[in-house]
């Protein structure tokens, strides 16, 4: 029976050694493959599932050490065997594919180059030509377009789509009779994730491989694999199929695991309605334009366009959403929102007025009222500051009254944002991220503002945090009267707070709309695109198959002509090519920038009943 | 290395409790480093000893006696010789020279990376911060700077002028500032880029307050350990400069004016050029240690937040 | 194409580099006290004859009028005439009265580009002498963090990095070419005569060599395409020295370009110490005798020399690391 197992994995357990001190990461952990089988591993930050990929491997250093248990492939246990005899199938009948493609190569050589060094290593019979020629095979396998020419390109030449795609042939190049695929979608956009999803599914039957494929994210495990295990704090808490784990989850960890996950469609979705409160801001033909001088020329420049003509006003109360994917403008537009930069064309007008036209000094009183949460928790904060001090800050630059009357502010924002009291006087350092984000949040509370911009500020945090600050937002909203734009590329959680929704693609909106038209009547197509891709367990009335798109974005230097998105467009007409379509009313109050928006505008999908 | 704290929530990289500030962890890295306690010690002595000891000698430095010239270390003849190190051509005691030395060297040292760090991190902040032209011009004057090499322009300018103390302070700081000026810009620029001065701008504030509150004290540490190498190289290029003839002038006793005088009597009286070697050697390693000492326990904190 | 825009773009800035080197070192030297014309002329000279030799020499025009005709004359290749070198061998004692129309002055760029060779030399020995010492100590070292031989690597930079060039020079020439005659030490007779001064230097350039092998070897074995390169296959040998060192070969190759001026005033200490007949010597020598337009050269070829290996160091590093192309 255990020899006809392909991998078999036995009591597996891992400690973190450090001096003294010894903390299980992993515990116990069995299972078993079969050859060409699909088994999903699926766990939280923090669950211990890259390394459990990383134990597979062989591949564990200090301060990891496995303490107990087996690794079994073909009947040798890799975790016995010497450096040599590893070398002999690592790599070779092995193969790994980790969650950070950009850094998985040496980023000063050509990947082909790369790729024909490892497959020459653990084929050291293989000629130079045969091997070079075996990857330009596979590269063309993954639907990497002109791999001739991408051969010799070098990593940072690749977006972080493709380069998941070479790794992917890094690891196949040598028909791997096993593969560890661990969290391999992690850092892409969703619509390249769902991309890699569906070229993983179409190689595993051409190369019959047997996986393990390890995520944070249910809904892409359960859609690819034949088993499924449940790894929570270092322990298998349940091992099922995907059908049995979603229908008659066992364990309490599973039903949470389950209960979390967001939902984007069915009759239980809590329906948001747009409101119609003053205008708080006010964006027209929004533009920016970064100069950068060309690589490799003396005085010759490209213009990026990242903010290409924005209009759109943003009204009392309301959750404004913009969403997108990397490079499609949304971080520029959120700094122009925020001020940090000034627009080359068109105006933003902040209750009224236009900011371009104000004084400094009216400005930096002006700026206590649209306050900037920023992405990332742990750089957002001075790390020399104990946390009262960075609270203060605000005040202190706004001048916000006497020593003892700042404290008083300070203290009680922190109590409103839920921080104990007594880390006023600690430093950052040792601060959760939901904690550091109450500090933010804290920080534009006590200048009592009107319009809150987060810029991805929930992005970081895990579900349990995210949903506790989410809770936090309404609290105050109700409180205050906030107004919030939400600058995200989480569809679930725009999905679950915004009132109306903006999509941006290179530059520009191409679909303003309400919440419920957006997510059910969408009429862009890259808006249906987006949709198709989020992962979710939801009866998906945007199936990949019908609205994924291949390729990726134009670059922002290069825009095509007439519609921007037409290169990628299932439905381009011929007027596609000669004007670019501005975002036309609709239904209801949604706006669409396509052309054939109009003309079958009132039409629901079909998969809506 | 052994590293005893109470309380250990956090481990962090090297071991210690997260929430003692990066800052006091890298002291506590550093102090428990035997390459800095070995330098700190040392140093510590050597110092001690060329404040107190020409001051309650018996001997003048400069005082020549031609009974006692040319007597060896006590370790090689006499140990009974009133002249630990042996004494000069002129028979000068040496280690009172050295000490004399020792103190000209250290205070043209500090001296001299005190003004380069005030006139480099000055520049390298501005052009850092301001960008644009005057970046521009600033880094083509550290350029222009950077390409005489340090010990031609100060031996060109103290050959044609008099070296006196202040000369030679205001000429090695003069050559020495534009590589603080290129380290300060490039942690200017690097800091500048972070999300929190982001978040300080959104707050309102101010250009001076943030260069004043967040930047200049982030790019003050890493500066400052290169200052304290520095010191170092600084003293080793007032000993050159000694050594041919541009130094402090004697009878002032230099490293450098002593080693040359010895040079003569290399093959009769080894110790006159060797021991001032052997004795600055030991003063710069033992500075050298502590630096780099520093240094490295900086990295390792740095390693460990990320 | 990339290379093109990049040379324009260094060059150019290179000029500009030039120029105010130029600028500095002519300023420095007018303002300073001496009297070239009497120098040249030699104190014993009456005093019309002085007069007579500034007049002619154009030292009686307005600084910038004499940095206008300096600059024109550079631009054409002319760095001007030694004040006191003859065209041939010995130096005209500068006490004695010289006739002042004698015109047999060497010119400052044959002389520099005489002594160019020996100095190219003694510094192509050094670098040799310097990564043999650093490169096994800094690699081992940056292998094995808190090893061994990083200790030893971190001990023996400390102590070569506070040894008085000079210093070590004196007792390495007693030592080795005095006491023990293994290896000649004075002047310049054939190629033994640089290995002495060259090690000294190559004493005085490791301890950078080996800081920096160290820290960046240690940085980039913790990248993640290194961690990951035996799990893709990849022998020990080849990460080593297929991949780390060659990404930590960048920040070498910039530690290069800057201590370069390190190296160069190496050069001219130890140059004078084992009496090397190279640049070093003749500046030294210029110095101590005010030759003003020599001393002027010398610095404007070495700023020149700085500023085309900086160029060669960024050529060299976009070759090794393509994402250095801007």
């Amino acid at each position: 029976m255990t020899d006809k197992k392909l991998l078999r994995v036995d009591g597996l357990s891992v400690d973190v050694v450090k001096g003294t001190m010894v903390t299980p990461v992993l515990s116990d952990i069995s299972f078993s493959l079969n050859t060409g089988h699909v088994l999903g591993v699926i766990g939280e930050a923090g669950s211990g599932k890259t390394v459990l990929s990383r134990a597979l491997v062989n591949g564990l250093g200090p301060p990891l050490e496995i303490s107990s248990g087996q690794v079994i492939y073909k009947g040798r246990n890799i975790l016995d065997l010497s450096q040599r005899e590893l070398r002999l199938i690592r790599g070779k009948e092995i193969g790994y594919i980790g969650a950070n493609p950009m850094g998985s190569l040496d980023p000063t050589m050509a990947i082909g180059e790369q790729i024909v060094e490892k497959l020459r290593s653990v084929r050291p019979d293989m000629s130079a030509v045969a091997a070079k020629e075996r990857v330009l095979d596979v590269l063309a396998s993954v639907h990497i377009p002109s791999p001739e020419a991408r051969f010799h390109e070098f990593p940072f030449q690749f977006s972080g789509g493709m380069m998941q795609r070479v790794m992917i042939v890094d690891a196949l190049v040598t028909d791997p009779t096993f593969l560890v695929a661990d969290n391999i979608t992690q850092a892409l956009d969703v619509t390249v994730a769902a991309q890699i999803i569906r070229l993983i599914e179409e190689l595993r039957l051409k190369f019959n491989t047997a996986i393990v494929f390890v995520s944070s994210s249910l809904p892409v495990v359960s859609s690819l694999a034949d088993e499924i295990l449940v790894l929570h704090e270092g322990k298998i808490v349940e091992h099922s199929t995907p059908h049995e784990l979603i229908n008659q989850p066992r364990h309490d960890y599973t039903k949470s695991l389950l209960a979390r996950l967001p939902r984007i469609w069915g009759d239980d979705v809590k329906q948001l309605a747009e409101n119609n409160g003053d205008v708080v801001l006010s964006v027209r033909d929004v533009a920016k334009t970064y100069v950068v001088r060309k690589r490799g020329t003396f005085n010759d420049h490209n213009y990026v366009q990242a903010v290409r003509g924005v209009s759109f006003d943003i009204h009392e109360g309301e959750n404004f959403g913009i969403v997108g994917e990397s490079g499609c403008g949304k971080s520029t537009l959120t700094r122009l929102l925020a001020w940090l930069e000034t627009p080359d064309a068109g105006t933003i007008r902040f209750q009224g007025f236009d900011l371009a036209e104000l004084t400094k000094a009216e400005l930096v009183t002006m700026r206590s009222s649209f306050q900037l949460l920023l992405q990332d928790p742990y750089n957002a904060l001075p790390s020399r500051m104990p946390v009262g001090r960075i609270i203060a800050e605000s005040l202190y630059i706004h001048d916000g009254g006497s020593k003892e009357e700042i404290r008083r502010k300070v203290l009680s924002a922190m109590e409103e944002v839920g921080l104990p009291k007594d880390l006023e006087n600690s430093l950052t350092v040792g601060l959760s991220a939901g904690q550091r984000q109450r500090v933010c949040i804290a920080r534009a509370l006590v200048l009592e503002p009107k319009l809150l911009i987060l810029d991805e500020t929930l992005s970081a945090l895990d579900q349990v945090e995210q949903a506790q600050l989410l809770e936090l937002f309404a609290l105050l909203q109700e409180k205050y009267r906030f107004t919030y734009v939400f600058i995200s590329h989480d569809m679930a959680m725009v999905r679950k707070v915004c009132n109306r929704i903006a999509v941006m693609y290179l530059g520009k909106i191409v679909e303003l709309a309400g919440n419920s038209i957006l997510f059910e009547n969408p009429q862009h197509p890259y808006s249906k695109a987006l949709l198709s891709a989020v992962p979710t367990l939801d009866d998906h009335p945007f199936q990949a198959e019908e609205y994924l798109l291949d390729g990726e974005p134009p670059s922002p230097v290069d825009i095509p002509q007439g519609c921007t998105f037409m290169t990628r467009c299932p439905a381009r007409m011929k007027i596609c090519g000669s004007r670019e379509p501005d975002l036309n009313i609709t239904v209801g109050r949604a706006q669409s920038a396509c052309f054939r928006a109009t003309e079958m505008g009132d039409e629901v999908p079909h998969q809506l009943k | 290395m052994d590293i005893k704290v109470k309380n250990m929530v956090q481990p962090s990289m090297d071991g210690m409790d997260l929430s003692v500030s990066p800052a006091k962890r890298m002291w506590i890295l550093a102090w428990n480093s035997a390459a800095f306690k070995f330098g700190f010690f040392i140093f510590g002595a050597l110092m001690l000893t060329a404040l107190v000891y020409p001051e309650f000698s018996s001997v003048d430095p400069t005082k020549m006696n031609y009974r006692a010239r040319l007597l060896p270390p006590i370790f090689v003849g006499d140990w009974t010789s009133a002249h630990p190190l042996g004494t000069d051509q002129l028979g000068r005691d040496l280690l009172l020279r050295c000490l004399v030395g020792l103190r000209y060297s250290v205070l043209i040292g500090v001296t001299t990376v005190v003004l380069m760090f005030i006139l480099g991190c000055g520049l390298g902040l501005v052009s850092g911060y301001k960008g644009g032209v005057i970046d521009t011009i600033i880094m083509r004057l550290t350029d222009a700077q950077l390409s005489i090499p340090m010990i031609i322009l100060a031996i060109a300018v103290l050959g044609v002028s008099r070296p006196t103390v202040p000369a030679i302070i205001i000429v090695l700081g003069m050559a020495g500032w534009p590589l603080y000026a290129r380290v300060a810009r490039s942690v200017t620029m690097s800091e500048r880029q972070r999300e929190y001065i982001r978040g300080e701008r959104v707050l309102g504030a101010s250009d001076w307050r943030i260069l004043f509150l967040f930047i200049a004290p982030a790019v003050l540490p890493p500066i400052a350990f290169v200052a304290i190498l520095d010191v170092a190289r600084m003293m080793i290029f007032e000993s050159i400069l000694g050594f041919l003839g541009l130094g402090v002038q004697p009878p002032t006793p230099t490293f450098g004016n002593i080693i040359a005088d010895g040079r003569k009597y290399l093959i009769n009286a080894w110790w006159v050029a060797t021991m001032p070697g052997i004795f600055l050697l030991v003063t710069l390693t033992s500075l050298n240690l502590m630096g780099s000492a520093f240094e490295k326990a900086r990295n390792q904190v740095l390693k460990g937040e990320h | 194409m990339f290379i093109l825009g990049f040379l324009t773009r260094r060059i150019l800035q290179g000029f500009i580099v030039l120029f105010l080197v130029t600028f500095a070192i002519f300023t420095l030297l007018r303002v300073v006290p001496g009297d070239p014309a009497r120098l040249i002329v030699g104190g014993m000279a009456p005093d019309n004859v002085v007069a007579q030799k500034a007049e002619e020499l154009g030292l009686n025009d307005p600084i910038p009028v004499q940095f206008i005709t300096y600059l024109g004359q550079l631009v054409q290749g002319d760095m001007g005439n030694s004040f006191l070198r003859p065209k041939s061998g010995a130096i005209v004692g500068a006490s004695e009265y010289d006739d002042p129309t004698r015109g047999n002055r060497a010119q400052v760029l044959d002389l520099i580009l005489e002594r160019l060779p020996l100095t190219l030399q003694l510094a192509g020995v050094s670098i040799v002498f310097c990564l043999l010492i650093a490169f096994p100590l800094g690699v081992a070292g940056g292998l094995r963090p808190g090893s061994w031989m990083d200790r030893l690597a971190f001990f023996a930079g400390s102590l070569f990095v506070s040894m008085p060039n000079f210093w070590l020079g004196i007792v390495l020439a007693m030592l080795i070419s005095v006491k023990m005659g293994l290896l000649p030490s004075i002047g310049y007779k054939g190629f033994s005569y640089t290995i002495l001064p060259a090690f000294v230097l190559a004493i005085e350039l490791a301890p950078f060599v080996i800081r920096t092998l160290t820290v960046s070897i240690a940085q980039v074995m913790q990248e993640e395409f290194i961690t990951i390169a035996p799990i893709r296959g990849l022998t020990p040998f080849r990460i080593v020295f297929a991949h780390a060192i060659r990404n930590a070969s960048i920040p070498l190759l910039n530690l290069f370009g800057i201590q370069l001026g390190t190296l160069l005033g190496g050069v001219l200490v130890v140059e004078y110490i084992f009496d090397y007949p190279g640049l070093g010597l003749l500046t030294i020598n210029s110095v101590l005798q005010r030759d003003f337009p020599l001393i002027q050269g010398i610095a404007i070829f070495i700023s020149g020399i700085f500023v085309f290996i900086n160029i060669i160091v960024d050529l060299a590093a976009t070759a090794i690391d393509p994402r250095l192309e801007y």
